[in-house]
């Protein structure tokens, strides 16, 4: 799905390798039920490949691209930095329920609340670039972990939620850096086209998913 | 006479707590993991360190009163976390685990094939979201209904054996247990643990008398 998140992470992944790979997009707010023989949980993204071979869970897929195709590896080989990146990865795991708990409650309610607690999630992962003093969370290079995180800071300027990033300066650093990488320039969404799919999928519109099309 | 091979790992030692003083550096060719007798997390790495015939050490930490120190190994004081000799420091269970699949030779415990290892990673995430799924009482809520009597008699038999007091981990699953455990049909149907356990003696030992055990 266009907007989705997680799925973005197995989209930036397969353009960083070069994967050639066709896209079905799925319509989140009316599921054909073909697709929970492909996932049954119904969630994207999901793989398929010509072997029949199914794989979901959108950290999974991810990794699972990096093993299986050749070219450059995201993860690293060393054992312990590749430790490393699920420890960070581990550190970013509160973002997702929070920024969807928000964008459920942004309208009917206060939400400092929940800004603090993801400023204060963001401040570990400042920490994190503050130890390291790399310009990247797996060293000078971009690789897996900044991709698996990226998608949620791309939709802090739509979300309006930039001010969480105000005390973190190494981190708004890094996502600076991070929109100037060509995979993720190329995913790049639009904030107006986010902004007003998020107001259709909030009304459980079926033609959410297809906005701007 | 035969002198026995000396075990490898030891962890049957007194847990450190509060005013201990710190375990000094990890000698060189071992590795050290801090850890709880009865902790099901750390079992996980324990498990994958004896299976592997990794030479390590057991550190382990009183969970109730945990020394000032140990937050120097992990950020909120849980456990596993693995430490080597490079001062170089993992925690997570499964991240614990893996490291130790990928920087030991021997053994591999995670399969080669890519979509394999996917395939066990999916399945790992399908157990952690029946741990994760609770935000109520009961499975299906505030009230016992069909979910919680179908995934009962799994988690009866690992009670028998006294699930791991792990405080930190799973407090929504004790609660579930104790809550269960005050149900009156859970109750009515309770299994002894010593009839329990003396039936898996006779039936681990193909004996038929097994099914009758404990009857007059």
């Amino acid at each position: 799905m266009r907007f989705c998140a997680f799925a973005e992470r197995t989209l930036l992944v397969l353009n960083a390798k070069g994967i050639r790979h066709e896209v079905i997009n799925i319509n989140l707010k009316n599921k054909p039920d073909w697709f929970f023989k492909k996932n049954p949980l119904g969630l994207v993204p999901v793989l398929e490949n010509s072997q029949g071979q199914l794989i979901y869970e959108s950290a999974i897929t991810c990794e699972y691209l990096d093993e299986a195709y050749p070219g450059k590896k995201l993860l690293p080989d060393d054992p312990y930095e590749k430790a490393c990146q699920k420890m960070v990865f581990e550190l970013f795991s509160k973002v997702p329920s929070l920024v969807a708990s928000y964008l459920r409650r942004r309208d009917k309610e206060d939400c400092s609340g929940l800004k603090e607690e993801l400023c204060k999630e963001f401040s570990k992962l400042e920490e994190v670039l503050n130890n390291k003093k790399t310009a990247f969370f797996g060293g000078n290079s971009l690789s897996m972990i900044d991709y698996l995180i990226w998608p949620w800071f791309e939709r802090l300027e739509a979300l309006e939620l930039n001010e969480c990033v105000g005390h973190t300066p190494k981190l708004k650093l890094w996502m600076a850096t991070m929109r100037k990488d060509p995979t993720v320039s190329a995913l790049h969404i639009d904030v107006k086209a986010f902004q007003c799919f998020i107001e259709l999928y909030l009304q459980n519109s079926p033609e959410a998913c297809d906005y701007g099309l | 006479m035969r002198r026995r091979l000396e075990i490898q790992c030891e962890d049957e030692t007194r847990s450190l707590g509060k005013g201990s003083c710190p375990p000094g550096p990890v000698p060189e060719g071992l590795i050290r993991i801090y850890s709880m007798r009865f902790c099901p997390y750390s079992h996980r790495t324990r498990l994958v360190l004896k299976a592997k015939g990794i030479r390590h050490e057991v550190v382990n930490i009183n969970l109730r009163n945990k020394p000032e120190w140990y937050y120097t190994k992990h950020p909120f004081g849980q456990i596993p976390v693995l430490e080597n000799s490079q001062c170089q420091l993992i925690y997570e269970s499964v991240i614990t685990c893996e490291y130790l699949d990928d920087a030991y030779p021997g053994r591999r415990l995670f399969p080669y094939d890519p979509y394999e290892r996917a395939r066990q990673k999916m399945l790992l995430e399908l157990f952690c979201k029946i741990l994760d799924y609770q935000n109520t009482t009961y499975f299906g809520g505030d009230c016992i209904s069909m979910i919680d009597y179908l995934l009962w008699p799994w988690f009866e038999r690992l009670d028998v054996y006294g699930i791991a007091d792990c405080v930190n981990h799973t407090p929504a699953l004790r609660l579930w247990i104790a809550a269960m455990k005050q149900d009156p049909t859970v109750c009515a149907l309770l299994i002894d643990k010593n009839i329990f356990q003396g039936f898996l003696n006779l039936y681990f030992q193909n004996n038929p008398q097994a099914f009758d055990f404990g009857l007059p």
